[in-house]
């Protein structure tokens, strides 16, 4: 097997276990069942996949978060303008649609969701993995898809032209919400859960 | 428009083409440098991530279309020789270098602007429009066919540059 299809396979089973831990967790705050689908794992050239976002007028509400530690990562929540309302809705227990524009409360509920998410995935880092890892106070921005996701690659782009994008969907009830969660790892990070998994 | 004559330019990239097509990219801390030739309605997109290749140590199989010093000239290079463009016939147009996250303490924006701007006046290229700055993001469409751009900085209304 080669390096990169090994490292592939294991950012790939922590990617899985930390994205079924953050189901659980997404379904028992929200009292919904809410289902999160590994996308992709994929070394991806960073003027393609931004290239892609880029085309699309989308428009979403992001939570930035740093995994800090052992194997850092960087995180990043979005959700679509519409789906962010609903998700607001569905945090604060109440109908879907009373909330019909972005206010504080609907970047507290995505800050929140953000939160969540990041601290069960450190979870899982730790007691799976036993690789410490605490998130940081995320930063909650309103802007074009384009743009959060760039800022999100830029200190990786920086030094790289391929990044491991490790891209999953939401599904919360019956609907199929507009949300995206992606993992991203920082330098050091592969060799360090190389090692906790033993595939290094 | 015409999504089939839409050319889209992702980060630390570069695109040439010819009207009818427009050319888009969204830009956070990056610049957007646009080349255009109004008489053969030909132009170019670079969308820069850093000022300096120096950064890359020089590494020969660096993308130049990161950064200003690297990616105007092959810019430029490309309109001239795929499509035969005098440099004497460019006007340029900015637009990007946004602030957009808080965390980071960098302006990049700035420097990336900066950059550009010198670079551009070392070929004798004028700067005839720029809208650089602030802290939300920027999607702009450049049209090949009137040399015009549309830029749309997040929550606001559009305008014409």
């Amino acid at each position: 097997m080669s390096e990169t299809t090994r490292l592939d396979k294991m950012i790939q089973l922590v990617a899985e276990q930390a994205i079924e831990k953050s189901s659980q967790v997404l379904s028992k705050l929200l009292k919904q069942g809410a289902k999160i689908e590994l996308k992709q794992v994929s070394l991806m050239d960073i003027a393609l996949v931004t290239e892609k976002m880029n085309e699309e007028d989308k428009e979403v509400v992001a939570a930035f978060i740093g995994l800090e530690g052992d194997a850092p990562f960087k995180f990043l929540f979005s959700v679509g303008m519409a789906d962010a309302l609903q998700i607001t809705d569905l945090f604060l227990g109440q109908e879907t649609g009373t909330t019909i524009a972005f206010d504080d409360m609907t970047a507290s509920a995505v800050q929140e969701v953000g939160n969540i998410l990041s601290s069960a995935i450190s979870n899982v880092f730790s007691q799976d993995f036993q690789v410490e890892m605490k998130p940081t106070p995320p930063e909650v921005i309103q802007d074009y898809l384009g743009t959060l996701f760039q800022q999100f690659i830029m200190d990786l782009a920086m030094e790289s032209d391929q990044i491991l994008i490790i891209e999953s969907k939401f599904k919360i009830v019956r609907s199929e919400l507009d949300c995206y969660m992606y993992l991203l790892p920082l330098a050091g990070s592969t060799e360090a859960l190389g090692m906790a998994t033993g595939m290094k | 428009m015409n999504e089939n004559n839409r050319i889209v330019v992702g980060i630390g990239d570069l695109k040439t083409g010819q009207a009818p097509s427009v050319i888009r990219t969204t830009l956070g801390s990056c610049i957007a440098v646009c080349l255009y030739d109004q008489q053969k309605k030909i132009g170019g997109m670079l969308h820069l991530m850093m000022a300096d290749s120096r950064v890359a140590g020089n590494r020969p199989d660096m993308r130049r279309a990161k950064y200003a010093d690297t990616g105007i000239p092959d810019l430029i290079d490309d309109l001239k020789n795929k499509h035969n463009v005098e440099v004497g016939s460019l006007k340029a147009k900015i637009f990007g270098g946004a602030k957009v996250l808080k965390v980071v303490t960098a302006n990049i924006g700035e420097e990336n602007e900066e950059a550009a701007r010198k670079i551009l006046k070392g070929y004798n290229i004028s700067i005839v429009a720029a809208k650089t700055g602030g802290e939300k993001g920027y999607q702009v469409d450049f049209s090949l066919e009137t040399g015009k751009i549309q830029c749309r900085i997040f929550g606001q209304e559009p305008e014409e540059y």
